[in-house]
């Protein structure tokens, strides 16, 4: 009786798994408390002070580079707070780790708004996290903005207090698939996407401009699942003779996917959603390139192989445009305001949204006016948002029914022959643009040349950073 | 055909991964009845501290030797101060321990090492060797990784069949009182089991670290696969450890290839169910009753 044995094996899994998440859970926690004032007026706001949270995966498969962005954000407040905060109210930013769970998301996010009185959920991070907190921010009235994901879900008249930031992923993936139909027309396309909203909104964009005749094989994958090559994949896109592949992919997903295509010889062109492409973030994991014998020497060369020459859709600019106004102050404030930060990664791609998203913060906070209150916030957000001076190349468009944020970006690609740039992990491929940039909706409207220019730095971010 | 082939080589490359992890569960399971969850983590912490030796100038074979032996020297450590202790006591106590551990060893190694994933070096090159003209998914690396498992199989197999430590080993797992009555140092044998199977963790955590996302959790798939692996072997034989790992990396390669890799782990769950139903003491087992 065999059977009997292997019984108890089963329970035990059920045991370990149900242990195991829970102490998961019991691990997981507070990172950064705060004793709040109570206000009279607005929940979470005094005359010297507003407060607001966040949640977001500090710990976890989805924590690298994600983890890089709160303190970002937080960065940019105390360089604010350093200056005397905004109308005299010094921002107090709470952000938790929710490990990109959704049900720790949820409970966080009620101690956050029961227990510490936030005033507004700024920049939590992950849509099925945010799709779990989307309905009881609303119905508490709490400003769900600046949400770290491109969903097409943060704008909906049903849930007026969310608002997204980067461009949606239809928007990028519109803007890739019209450069890919007027730069490789007749080429064999083929895909792969992460099976969640991520990816399947990029390949919405993607397909809304790219023939389903010229796509050769779709390819995916399951994110909670990461964790080897995906061999099969690019042996699949291999066979069926693609000669561009489209990619929405986390910076691992990216890298485990370029690893077996080298393996295999497979060398298509690349191009990727955003989300996957900045070299800092995925040439770390490309080191696996490397053997025994060259590691140390060509492990870095070896990732920026691999990346070169990978297209990709950027809305605001890149870290290695070291002469750009922007990305001078924003390392100005990394390096000042979070040194650790600065030693470890750097300007990169995950450092540099945190800054600027939390920036345009900032901005609102200042919109809204001296009598702050949720209401007045969400106001300047609708009608005052173009004004806000931010690093995207294109303003953000926020109005009383649109809330997605950037809906534009221009085609550049990683490479070496516009130069090289290092951070603390490693020398990177450069930045060539090869496009203008670009506006669209997430709709069926046309993909348009903007013809408006960046704005300036403002003269009080550029003097006090 | 070029698909058929790759996906059958990577089924095979990974299998033998799954049939490293599998080996160690088997070892110590036949030793001392529990199911180490720790097994994966186990793997992990120690290629991560082949990683430090790296990153800290020590040659690859150095690093790669240092994680066998601290990996081995663990494992005895891990029986002595954590297992023996619970001999006696209901056999659930020492499965939740081996739990724990799993949790405490990620959770150590994310907050030494960081959870930033990133790319840990192959002993050779990873470019698929070519055949004919095309170049297939096996590379130089996986062409040492099956020799590497079908090399440390064959000699667990050699030390139990023609050893007198081997006799012991089996001895003691088999009729603990009895050996003990004739001589045999039980507890000791229970120890070189786990250092034995914590090895093999070990080896399975640096040949499968180059073909991963490498951080604090790359080892948890493969430690579902590796016990699937382990009781379709039956998990008492490590010759069914490798036919095990083998079956299990092939399924869930041709199930990634030709039906969706999202159904990959499913696969391994269903192929456990499977075997739990219509075959329970595995392909290799016998079908003694025995406590585990």
């Amino acid at each position: 009786m065999k059977f009997r044995k292997h019984r108890p094996v089963g329970h035990r899994w059920v045991v370990a798994v149900g242990t195991a998440f829970a102490m998961l859970l019991a691990t997981g926690g507070v990172v950064v408390s705060s004793t709040v004032a109570r206000a009279a007026s607005t929940t979470g706001v005094t005359s010297t002070s507003v407060t607001i949270g966040a949640t977001v995966p500090l710990t976890g498969p989805a924590a690298p580079g994600y983890s890089e962005i709160a303190p970002a954000v937080d960065a940019v407040f105390k360089w604010a707070n350093a200056h005397g905060g905004v109308y005299g109210r010094k921002i107090k930013y709470i952000y938790l780790n929710d490990k990109y769970d959704p049900t720790t998301t949820a409970t966080l996010t009620r101690k956050l708004v029961l227990d510490d009185h936030i005033f507004a959920d700024v920049g939590s991070l992950g849509t099925p996290t945010d799709l779990a907190i989307q309905k009881y921010l609303n119905t508490e009235k709490v400003p769900h903005l600046f949400i770290e994901s491109g969903c097409n879900c943060w704008s909906t008249s049903k849930y007026p207090a969310t608002t997204g930031w980067q461009p949606p992923y239809t928007v990028t993936g519109k803007i890739l698939g019209y450069y890919i139909e007027s730069h490789f027309k007749g080429k064999k396309i083929g895909e792969l996407y992460q099976d969640t909203e991520f990816g399947q909104d990029f390949i919405k964009g993607i397909n809304k401009e790219v023939p389903s005749s010229e796509v050769v094989s779709k390819q995916s994958y399951d994110v909670t699942t990461l964790s080897g090559a995906m061999t099969t994949q690019m042996s699949a896109l291999k066979a069926a003779g693609a000669q561009v592949v489209v990619m929405a992919t986390i910076p691992a997903a990216t890298a485990l996917a370029m690893l077996p295509a080298a393996a295999i010889g497979f060398t298509p062109q690349y191009v990727l959603d955003n989300v996957g492409a900045d070299p800092p973030t995925v040439g770390p994991l490309l080191s696996a390139y490397t053997t025994a014998a060259t590691h140390t020497k060509k492990a870095a060369a070896a990732a920026t192989a691999l990346m070169n020459g990978a297209i990709t859709a950027l809305y605001q600019p890149p870290e290695s445009t070291a002469a750009n106004p922007w990305i001078q102050v924003e390392k100005k404030i990394l390096q000042k305001y979070t040194p650790t930060l600065w030693a470890q990664h750097g300007l990169d791609g995950d450092t540099e949204y945190g800054i600027a998203l939390g920036y345009t913060f900032v901005q609102a906070l200042k919109a809204a006016g001296k009598n702050l209150t949720r209401t007045s916030l969400i106001k300047a957000i609708d009608t005052k948002a173009s004004t806000f001076k931010t690093p995207g190349f294109v303003p953000l468009n926020y109005s009383k029914t649109v809330h997605y944020g950037f809906e534009g970006g221009e085609v550049t690609e990683a490479t070496t022959s516009a130069g090289t740039f290092k951070t603390p992990v490693g020398t990177w491929p450069g930045t060539k643009v090869l496009s203008p940039v670009y506006v669209t909706t997430v709709g069926n409207g046309p993909v348009k040349v903007y013809h408006g220019t960046e704005p300036a730095v403002p003269t009080t971010l550029s003097k006090t950073a | 055909m070029e698909l058929f082939v790759n996906i059958l080589l990577s089924g095979v490359a990974q299998g033998m991964v799954f049939a490293a992890v599998a080996l160690g569960l088997v070892l110590i399971s036949r030793a001392t009845g529990v199911i180490n969850f720790a097994q994966g983590a186990l793997g992990m912490f120690t290629t991560f501290i082949a990683f430090s030796l790296l990153s800290s100038g020590v040659g690859y074979w150095a690093a790669f030797v240092a994680a066998l032996a601290i990996g081995f020297a663990s494992g005895a450590v891990i029986e002595r101060t954590l297992i023996r202790p619970l001999q006696g006591k209901p056999a659930l106590n020492p499965v939740i321990v081996t739990i724990g551990l799993l949790v405490v060893l990620e959770g150590v190694a994310g907050s030494i090492w960081g959870n930033v994933a990133r790319g840990f070096p192959a002993a050779f090159s990873q470019k698929g060797l070519v055949i004919g003209t095309t170049r297939v998914a096996f590379s130089h690396f996986d062409v040492f990784i099956v020799c590497a498992v079908v090399v440390l199989v064959l000699a667990i197999v050699a030390l139990f069949q023609w050893t007198d430590l081997g006799l012991r080993m089996r001895a003691a797992a088999f009729a603990p009182e009895v050996s003990r009555l004739l001589g045999v140092r039980v507890g000791r044998l229970f120890t070189l089991g786990w250092a034995l199977a914590c090895a093999a963790g070990s080896l399975a955590g640096l040949l499968v670290a180059p073909l991963s996302a490498f951080s604090p959790y790359y080892m948890d798939l493969n430690l579902v696969y590796g016990f699937t692996a382990a009781v379709l072997g039956g998990l008492v034989s490590p010759v069914g450890a490798l036919v095990g790992g083998l079956v299990t990396g092939l399924a869930i390669a041709f199930v990634g290839g030709y039906i969706g890799p999202d159904l990959q782990p499913i696969a391994a769950l269903a192929l456990l169910l499977l075997v739990l139903m219509v075959r329970p003491q595995g392909l290799f087992g016998t079908t003694e009753v025995r406590r585990v």
